[in-house]
């Protein structure tokens, strides 16, 4: 639900706010230190809580980032018989090798 | 939706997201070994596999939660970007284009595949029985801060597909809403409300570890 330019905060109730949470998180880096949320936090702590919880997983998800996983050795031998298959195909049609691996 | 256009393009705008530079940093010698790989350069190509492939490997495990389906993928990924590495232009990372092009490649996978369309098209668009429940009111605190790599990672591995999709596309890969809407063929506000929804069934997983169903194959069974 996109966020009205004119919302104020501060009496939403819980559910009502998180019908907006898509959008927030969507266009704020930091959602817990949301100035216009500090009233609707002191008031609902749950609110804050749920928006913190949220956070630690996006956050933590960036760590994800880096790769931890490697493909077996017959993934590229793999791609070397394709590309080595390709290339004697490209040689029969046209008369030339446009590409060689090894 | 035509994945097919998508998948060498130079879909990124020129000025691409200044985050995903950051995250995709210029690798030493990259650049050399593509330009010597567009001219067919074999040991270009391997330096390239070998500068690329885990990353690859991970995206394509993480989105399709089978070692062997993401091997496969990984191969095709790659067959791709030796074949049309000429059309590379350096408007974007190289990274940043070769996952790109390996997110659609999965895509189309999955469309192939008649039961993972269906599911991914049922998570894009669940409905409201299915989305995690709002959950005010019984807050964990424990979870706020302490949250550890390997319980995330196999926490995102039980997610249903299409809200595994939009969570690795857009809190691991770093793509934005709307590339995110481009490549699943789904509108922006879908994607930040199945982002959303991915997020809170996370919390879910994470609070209740021993409530969350078994994936098939997770990351940790590849090792």
């Amino acid at each position: 639900m996109s966020v009205p330019g004119d919302i104020n905060f501060d009496d939403l109730k819980p559910e009502e706010f998180e019908q907006y949470l898509p959008e927030l998180f969507a266009t704020s880096d930091k959602l817990s230190d949301d100035p216009r949320l500090q009233k609707l936090y002191a008031a609902h702590p749950d609110c804050l809580a749920l928006v913190r919880d949220l956070e630690t997983i996006a956050e933590t998800a960036r760590s994800l980032f880096e790769p931890v996983e490697e493909p077996s050795d017959k993934v590229w031998a793999n791609i070397q018989d394709k590309l080595r298959e390709e290339s004697a195909l490209a040689f029969d049609q046209d008369g030339e090798q446009l590409r060689e691996i090894d | 939706m035509n994945c097919e256009g998508h998948l060498m393009t130079q879909a990124r705008p020129p000025n691409p997201n200044p985050g995903l530079f950051k995250r995709n940093p210029p690798i030493a010698g990259e650049a050399e070994a593509i330009e010597a790989a567009k001219n067919g350069d074999a040991e270009a190509f391997s330096r390239l596999y070998s500068l690329h492939k885990r990353r690859v490997y991970t995206l394509c495990l993480r989105m399709l939660g089978n070692v062997s389906e993401a091997e496969d993928m990984t191969q095709e990924a790659f067959l791709h970007l030796f074949r049309k590495i000429g059309s590379f232009r350096g408007e974007s990372a190289f990274s940043t284009w070769l996952h790109r092009l390996t997110v659609n490649l999965v895509l189309m996978q999955l469309r192939k595949k008649g039961l993972n369309l269906v599911s991914l098209e049922e998570t894009i668009n669940p409905s409201e029985e299915d989305a995690p429940k709002r959950d005010f009111g019984s807050r964990d605190p424990v979870l706020t801060g302490s949250v550890d790599r390997i319980s995330l990672e196999r926490a995102v591995a039980s997610l249903p597909p299409g809200y595994r999709m939009v969570f690795v596309l857009h809190d691991v890969e770093g793509f934005e809403h709307n590339e995110i809407a481009t490549m699943l063929d789904c509108s922006t506000g879908n994607s930040k409300s199945q982002l959303h929804k991915a997020r809170l069934r996370l919390r879910e997983l994470l609070r209740h570890p021993s409530e969350s169903p078994q994936p098939d194959v997770s990351t940790e069974a590849a090792k």
